[in-house]
């Protein structure tokens, strides 16, 4: 297994706060904390090179400094690169998440670096980088590069590590399918007793409270208000002109109902993989209820109707995206002066 | 009440004059089989196929995989309301072809609808017999029966999959029949009532509550589920675990019913796991409820309430296993019962499914609610894959399927039937890193 480690001017022995503005060079074999690092591989293991940079001239020059780990990298044939640990230096974790997010994406070769958690580069790169929690005490330089060199092996053999809490790398916020040896059945049994005994147990979702969301303020006069309709039930016109899929809806879709006083079923069609769409391609009222609000409009309840509805598919939606095109919908929205807004679900 | 299962174990299904299990080796007159399942006129014609682990064979669509048992003689009749005359299922001795397996197919109908894959038009559940993918599938290890029944083009789609899961049934029956009279290789005795352990008296009370329907996709009037019945306007009701693990339940036919079989309702991996530590004197094993997820939210909130009702002042449970029918909309219904659950005092343990096609933690977390913080994580499998073996044969129920099926060039494990399962059968865990 042959490794390429980077660090900074500190730990290559070039000095402090005053030689941070050294630009990057290399070393063959190991240097300073790479010397432990090698110790505490397996016996196979060599770190072939060594990249060493000031703090601040990587926080100047990221592109080069990244360019020279990739080369180094692709030279070295390296199986695995090492970064930091990193502790607390911010702009050192910050270089390191780069580099270590570079080499892995780029070049297919995997990495890991250490740092505490108050350590910007964590935030930075958590998702993409395997980030062992390195504390911030120094003195524990051993125990960081033994954890480091643990993972870093397991990843260079092509094995996926287990649960962050186990291997003392911060979450990546990612989910992994991996088979394990007990089915879930087992698992639920496993979890139910020690709950019942009052021990402990790690659910395999991660379980965070909400805060409930404030309501919103009451329109305060409906009579004078521009009410839409909007949809994550998958009503689209026959033919799905924007061709919202079944599930994983990317995208929206307005349509005009300015001269509608109801909707025919005919016109309409329904693209939702989540419910049973019968009532529905009978009556699309049974999710958009026009008829009611024009009705509503007649009587002078609301109003108006806004011209027209937006809908999409609610149906196995990720979260990222469902928030963009909620935001998306609701801009088009407010720039045509809507007031108030019916949302009506599966 | 006690159920006796007499285990023969086969390695081995051969065509032959006459259905018989000599040793391991079960023979079958697939032609006397064949005209058994002709009996129900809206077929035209049933293929059968043998397959084995290892054989370079894809099989699809899957309608439902079930394993060979059959009652002892005078013990009461098989898959009662579905095929025998209704009467409790869980007492008796039944016989069962421990590594055979019945897998009827699905081959939707001429001109029309090709089977379960053909609403969400991709690849629906696959039966995988050789390569990486048969290895991670229950059932890549079992001999396997294959039917595939071909109904009249003029039978609508509802009675097509009623006669599917007849002859499923059927075929099931008519196997393992040829071990009555023969001395089972082992028996298994599960009997709540049988032994009066000492530590069993203070140990907690322990239920099941299983989801064993979702109308989330609609039911079909002659849907057959529980005791033959389709579960329309059902509450939850006490069904002790030997009716669940003896043919008094079957898998629906919703959307292909993704990692749910029967197979699993025969061998459910919860019941028998409860069972294990009820027989360990570990746990009092209180009983089970069969509920099922609703598309109203009515039904959530007096289904939950109900089902929490029985497991609380009847079965007096202190802990409870929930698990959920297949699907995204079916979790509501079981977080909404754990949470009355713990309300009431009971602990809970629930199994979710993960298909975030994102791989983002905030897309799994499902449900936020106080106390239910018990929670395993089975994945469908979105992002797992395998390159598909080439195959030398596939069985399935027309030329379209067919030909892709052998065209494959990946396996997703989303659709390779026996990898993920929602009764607690799978060990391919989405884990958070």
């Amino acid at each position: 297994m042959r490794v390429v480690h980077y660090i900074n001017q500190f730990f290559g022995g070039l000095g402090g706060e005053e030689h941070a503005n050294i630009p990057q060079e290399v070393r063959a074999g190991a240097v300073g904390p790479g010397r432990l690092l090698t110790q505490l591989l397996p016996d196979t293991a060599e770190v072939v090179a060594t990249v060493i940079c000031g703090d601040n001239y990587a926080a100047e020059h990221l592109g080069q400094v990244t360019a020279t780990v990739l080369a180094q990298v692709t030279d070295a044939h390296a199986d695995l690169l090492v970064a930091g640990p990193c502790f607390q230096a911010g702009r050192y974790g910050i270089a390191a998440g780069a580099v270590c997010a570079a080499v892995h994406q780029q070049l297919g070769v995997p990495s890991v670096t250490a740092m505490s958690r108050e350590n910007p580069g964590v935030d930075l790169y958590r998702e993409q980088v395997y980030i062992v929690d390195s504390g911030d005490d120094v003195g524990q330089m051993r125990d960081v590069l033994a954890r480091m060199a643990l993972l870093g092996t397991k990843l260079a053999n092509g094995e996926d590590p287990s649960s962050p809490a186990e291997m003392g790398y911060f979450p990546k916020g990612l989910l992994r399918s991996q088979f394990v040896d007990k089915t879930a059945a087992e698992r639920l049994t496993d979890m139910l007793l020690a709950k019942l005994r009052g021990q402990p147990y790690e659910p395999e979702v991660p379980i965070e409270i909400a805060e409930p969301a404030a309501p919103p303020l009451p329109v305060a006069d409906l009579s004078k208000a521009t009410v839409a309709l909007v949809t994550d039930g998958g009503l689209v016109p026959k033919g799905n002109p924007d061709a919202i899929p079944l599930a994983f809806a990317k995208v929206w879709g307005a349509y005009n109902i300015a001269d509608k006083e109801a909707l025919n079923a005919e016109e309409y069609d329904v693209s939702h993989g989540g419910y049973d769409n019968r009532p529905v391609r009978t009556d699309p009222h049974r999710l958009l209820p026009v008829d009611v609000l024009r009705g509503l409009e007649r009587d002078g309840v609301i109003g108006g109707l806004h011209p027209e509805f937006l809908s999409t598919t609610g149906n196995l939606n990720p979260i990222n995206n469902s928030r963009r095109m909620g935001r998306e919908m609701a801009q088009r929205l407010l720039n045509a002066g809507v007031d108030a807004v019916i949302l009506t679900s599966t | 009440m006690a159920l006796s299962l007499a285990f023969h174990p086969v390695n081995r299904i051969l065509s032959s004059d006459k259905t018989n299990l000599e040793g391991e080796v079960l023979t079958v007159n697939i032609n006397e089989l064949r005209d058994h399942l002709l009996e129900d006129h809206r077929l035209e014609s049933v293929d059968l196929e043998i397959v084995y682990p290892g054989d370079r064979c894809r099989v699809g669509y899957v309608f439902d995989v079930l394993e060979p048992r059959a009652k002892a003689p005078g013990d009461g009749p098989d898959f009662p309301g579905i095929l025998g005359p209704l009467a409790p299922a869980g007492r008796g001795t039944t016989h069962v072809l421990r590594g055979a397996a019945v897998t009827v197919v699905d081959g939707g109908q001429p001109g029309g609808e090709l089977g379960y894959a053909s609403r969400r038009g991709g690849v629906s559940k696959v039966l995988e017999m050789s390569g990486p993918a048969a290895e991670a599938s229950a059932y890549g290890g079992l001999a396997h029966l294959v039917v595939v029944p071909h109904a009249f083009p003029e039978v609508t789609r509802h009675a097509v999959l009623n006669s599917l899961r007849l002859a499923s049934v059927k075929a099931a029956v008519y196997l393992a029949r040829a071990a009555a009279g023969k001395t089972p290789s082992y028996t298994e005795v599960f009997d709540l009532d049988s032994s009066a352990l000492e530590q069993r008296a203070t140990a907690p009370r322990v239920s099941y509550i299983g989801q064993v329907h979702g109308h989330q996709h609609g039911t079909e009037t002659d849907e057959h589920i529980l005791y033959g019945g389709n579960t329309v306007g059902m509450m939850p009701v006490l069904l002790h675990p030997n009716e669940w693990l003896d043919g008094a339940v079957v898998i629906s036919y919703s959307w292909g019913a993704r990692g749910l079989e029967t197979y699993f309702h025969q061998n459910h991996p919860i019941i028998l796991d409860l069972y294990r530590l009820h027989d360990a004197g570990e746990i009092v094993l209180a009983g089970a409820v069969a509920t099922v997820s609703s598309d109203r939210r009515d039904e959530i909130d007096r289904n939950s309430m109900m089902a929490a009702n029985i497991a609380k002042w009847d079965l007096k449970a202190d802990g409870v296993v929930l698990t959920k029918y297949v699907g995204g909309a079916p979790h509501t219904d079981m977080f909404e019962t754990a949470r009355v659950c713990e309300e009431l005092g009971i602990k809970t343990v629930a199994l979710v499914s993960d298909t975030a096609l994102d791989r983002r933690w905030e897309s799994a977390t499902l449900m936020n609610i106080p106390g239910v913080d018990a929670v395993v994580n089975h994945s469908e499998g979105v992002d797992v894959s395998w390159p598909a073996n080439q195959v030398e044969r596939v069985v399935a129920g027309n030329p379209e399927v067919v030909s892709k099926l052998a065209q494959l060039r990946e396996l997703v494990a989303v659709n390779v039937c026996g990898v993920a399962n929602n009764q607690g059968a799978s060990r391919l865990r989405s884990m958070l890193v």
